[in-house]
């Protein structure tokens, strides 16, 4: 029944927009029409006469271009709020046009266009006032304009919060009133306040707008219904278009949250979260969280840099002030709570335990004294940790879905937990896995600060949720990756793709591409310093002062003692801790490597120039030779020699230990590798084509080094 | 020219080593035209430049071909261009009998070639002192003759000499005073006749007797 019912309604649709076509297309070719719309003297910057007395403002200007796209002319009749309201009303005008907000009182007498604008009432005070929320209002004068939304707000709390209003005919006085003093506060519309400060008017705005609506273009109920419909058409051209942002941004571009306006976010995320964050086929960024945020930063202005790392990694640089923030299906816990404030929570997962496609493992009680993967810092981890004592299953940590999942396919480990859209994702996605639990509610996933810190970019992200809500993006953003309620997940385009191995890297080409870029700008980079680094500090080896000595071999036994996975999560995570500046990752990156590889090239070179006989300095010096030039001409061309294959040796093992920097979210071959498996689960092929690529860098290298090492001999 | 003689591990090298600076003593001075090369503010590098010194190992520079050898000092103290110093360096080659050398590599010398090829690169800096220590100890017996005879012809032209050797024929015939050496002192010296016709301490007598006897 509700099948055929969905049938007749989809078919009553395509019948609709076939004749909304018809008429569209009888109308383009009738003689344009003139309309008559009424819009505010004064209300800026939606309307308002410029300097040159010519009308212009985001209204205007949108009127205008709809009006122009769908070949239908205005005319403009600029009068006071009220007086354009009830001169539509009566049917003297055609339409209104003048920030007028779509409220349920006015669709009784008015039909709306799509909603154009998104607005907020707010309250400026004078630039001197201490006041800060509606309580201080009590007793007090409170200005507003006649006929606006903002005005309708103030007296409905005006009881409430005991305030007396006033009421103005055009912004111009109503602020004049709040400067002058004989009003407290004024009431208005968010980004009309902003203007009006943009402009110079001595008020600022206090809290955040206490109610959200959105403007919309009005004719008479039940008239102009051709009016209407164009007008919706040509909006949303102008908006696919860009004129409708284009429009905006003329006037307001302080419409944006001020707090973030313009500025630059480094946020991090995970590499491998599907349907969270994953790479496209495109090797393009996307998922819930990506597209999300990306939203987010439109909506309220700022701008974007998106670091995919490793789940942990993103965490340690967030706490250490490298990464502004992190979206990454990052669970609100108590423990994370100590260290980061999150915002709102965005999205409500519930954790499954997924087994291989033919296991008979259906209930938890069935692990016991097996082995279960889960992923560092997910849901997943945290839910089968609480719960492995009581099951007395063991757990295998991974730090990527992929390694996870492979884990329960082989048959290493019976089970895996994640995330259950997680999961089904990549069960869509063909790996042989099988969900056998319900899902477990467990904590929601948050956006996440350093604790203490970018409090601007938190607020942002929250009042850039409430807005996505509210307008239904948020809605179909997860719709996109999760499909609507109860239906199957959308098929997407690169389910089709070509995974063979020829495929594969035709598909990756340009990301590999990249890759090896990277990896090789790194590989040179960080060979040239190492190597300039290693032949200081050896040098320093050798010289005859003994604190010279002493710093050499020190430094020689701190960088080749560290790790350099812990030598590169230090730097690029604790300098900034310890000084409050950020360092890009490349920079990090290479720093790390030139002192590990180059601790390794110091003590090469200290052992090649202690591998010349002592005799030939004597000799040098009891010429009269000083020790420098004795160093450089006699000494160190014997013992380049002798370090030679030390020396080619040491840049293949730089080469190959770039890989490693991949944790601190370098976009470098392994990296890539990481990603492109994370969007196509194809993790053998994958690593094969990243391995061949290595090795074919260090052929090639090698043959370099052994040409070099000839021609040096010869 | 002064010989230095005594037993192993006596002390001669040493001694011979702090007379420009590769060792530094524990205690007293050493002068070399009056002054105390010991001090700290010696430019060690100008003492060095007028105190030339062959070694029992030859160690020349294993780099460079046997005209590099020679001409290396002069050129990087810039004592000499370029130009004048080959030409300096083709002259002493062909003083010590090298002179078809001057492009050879140094390992493809015999040891008594390497041995002439050091005492040319050390007076290629015009020393006003040549010190020796033991420089025929590493070579074959039959290359012995050839670098003593390149020494003997220095002494004739009147260069000052500090020879550590055991080469007693020679010390007996060339040297102008002996010194003998035990256990990290000066024993005796005096002429070759005092020292080998008529040696006073029970010391010199005994080792005299040893190394004469063989």
């Amino acid at each position: 029944m509700k099948h055929q019912f969905v049938k007749a309604l989809r078919l009553g649709l395509v019948c609709l927009s076939l004749g909304l076509l018809l008429v569209f297309a009888k109308q383009t070719v009738q003689a344009a029409t003139t309309y008559d719309i009424a819009t505010d003297v004064t209300y800026p910057p939606f309307e308002y006469a410029n300097s040159r007395n010519k009308y212009v403002g985001i209204d205007i200007d949108l009127i205008k271009a709809i009006a122009k796209t769908e070949g239908f002319k205005v005319r403009l009749k600029p009068m006071s709020f009220n007086g354009g309201v009830q001169a539509v009303e009566s049917g003297q005008l055609d339409g209104i046009i003048a920030g007028m907000t779509i409220t349920p009182e006015r669709r009784q007498k008015f039909d709306f266009g799509t909603p154009y604008f998104k607005t907020g009432v707010s309250m400026a005070v004078a630039k001197s006032s201490h006041i800060t929320s509606f309580k201080q209002l009590r007793g007090k004068r409170v200005a507003l304009k006649t006929g606006t939304a903002a005005a309708d707000y103030a007296e409905s709390i005006k009881k409430k919060y005991g305030f007396k209003t006033v009421t103005f005919d055009d912004s111009n006085n109503m602020y004049q009133d709040v400067t002058t003093g004989n009003s407290v506060a004024c009431f208005d519309d968010h980004p009309v306040l902003q203007y009006a400060v943009k402009q110079g008017v001595k008020i600022k705005l206090v809290g955040q707008p206490a109610t959200s609506g959105w403007y919309g273009f009005a004719v008479k109920r039940g008239q102009h219904a051709a009016l209407i419909r164009k007008f919706n058409a040509g909006l949303k051209k102008l908006k696919a278009n860009g004129t409708y942002d284009q429009i905006v941004n003329r006037y307001l571009s302080s419409q944006k949250n001020p707090a973030v306006r313009n500025k630059t976010f480094q946020i991090a995320t995970d590499v491998t979260f599907p349907p969270f964050e994953f790479a496209n086929a495109a090797n393009h960024y996307v998922g819930i969280d990506m597209d999300l945020i990306r939203a987010i930063a439109k909506d309220q202005g700022f701008k974007l840099v998106l670091k995919p790392m490793s789940f942990n990694g993103a965490i340690q640089a967030v706490q250490s002030g490298q990464m502004d923030g992190m979206i990454a299906g990052m669970s609100i816990t108590p423990e994370r709570q100590k260290q980061f404030n999150f915002s709102k929570p965005y999205f409500n997962s519930g954790v499954v335990m997924a087994v291989k496609s033919h296991s008979t493992i259906t209930k938890l009680s069935q692990l016991h004294g097996k082995k279960v993967a889960i992923k560092t810092g997910t849901a997943g981890a945290d839910y089968a940790n609480s719960i492995k004592k009581k099951y007395g299953f063991k757990t295998v940590t991974f730090d990527d879905s992929n390694n996870m999942y492979q884990d329960v396919i082989t048959g290493n480990s019976v089970a895996c937990f994640d995330d259950h859209p997680v999961i089904k994702y990549a069960i869509h996605k063909g790996t042989k896995l099988r969900i056998v639990t319900k899902p477990v509610e467990t904590a929601p996933y948050g956006f996440a600060v350093k604790r203490g810190h970018n409090a601007a970019l938190l607020a942002a992200f929250n009042t850039g949720l409430a807005n996505l809500k509210a307008s239904g993006q948020f809605d179909q953003i997860k719709a996109k990756y999760l499909g609507a309620p109860g239906k199957a997940m959308p098929v997407t385009a690169d389910t089709k793709t070509d995974n063979s191995f020829f495929g594969l890297i035709k598909q990756n080409a340009s990301a590999l591409g990249e890759g090896l870029q990277e990896t090789l700008l790194l590989s040179v980079v960080s060979i040239f310093f190492a190597t300039i680094f290693g032949i200081i500090v050896g040098l320093l080896g050798v010289v005859p002062i003994k604190w010279l000595n002493w710093l050499s071999t020190t430094i020689i036994y701190i960088f080749r003692g560290l790790p350099l996975l812990v030598l590169a999560l230090f730097i690029y995570t604790g300098i900034p801790s310890l000084t409050g500046e950020k360092i890009p990752a490349f920079v990090a990156g290479v720093i790390t490597l030139a002192f590990n590889e180059g601790a390794y090239t110091a003590a090469f070179v200290k052992g090649g120039i202690a591998a010349v006989d002592p005799g030939q300095m004597e000799a040098a010096r009891s010429l009269g030779l000083p020790f420098g030039k004795a160093m450089r001409k006699v000494i160190l061309p014997q013992g380049l020699k002798i370090m030679v294959p030390s020396f080619i040796n040491q840049f293949i093992i730089t080469l190959k230990d770039t890989s490693i920097l991949s944790v601190i979210g370098l976009l470098e071959l392994t990296q890539t590798g990481k990603i492109i498996i994370a969007r196509n689960l194809e993790g053998f092929a994958v690593w094969t084509i990243i391995a061949l690529m290595y090795l074919i860098l260090i052929t090639l290298l090698t043959w370099l080094s052994n040409w070099v090492q000839r021609r040096m001999k010869a | 020219m002064v010989v230095i003689i005594g037993p192993s591990g006596s002390g001669k090298s040493t001694l011979l080593r702090t007379f420009n600076g590769l060792e530094v003593p524990t205690s007293g001075s050493v002068l070399i035209h009056g002054v105390d090369i010991t001090k700290k503010k010696v430019d060690l590098n100008t003492v060095r430049r007028n105190v030339g010194m062959v070694f029992q190992h030859f160690n020349l520079f294993n780099n460079l071909t046997v005209g590099q050898n020679v001409m290396l000092a002069p050129v990087e103290l810039q004592l000499k261009d370029k130009a004048s110093a080959a030409k300096q360096a083709k002259e002493l080659l062909t003083n010590v009998g090298l002179a078809d050398k001057f492009d050879a590599h140094v390992q493809s010398l015999s040891g008594g070639q390497q041995q002439r090829v050091a005492i040319a690169r050390a007076l290629a800096v015009e020393p006003d002192i040549m010190l020796f220590d033991e420089p025929t100890s590493a070579l074959d017996p039959e290359m012995v003759g050839d670098v003593l005879d390149v020494m003997k012809d220095m002494a004739k032209r009147g260069i000052t000499m500090v020879v550590v050797t055991h080469e007693m024929g020679f010390a007996k015939e060339v040297a102008d005073r002996v010194v003998f050496v035990d256990q990290g002192k000066i024993v005796e010296e005096g002429t070759p006749e005092q020292i080998f016709n008529h040696p006073k301490s029970q010391r010199l007598q005994d080792f005299l007797n040893k190394v004469l006897s063989v």
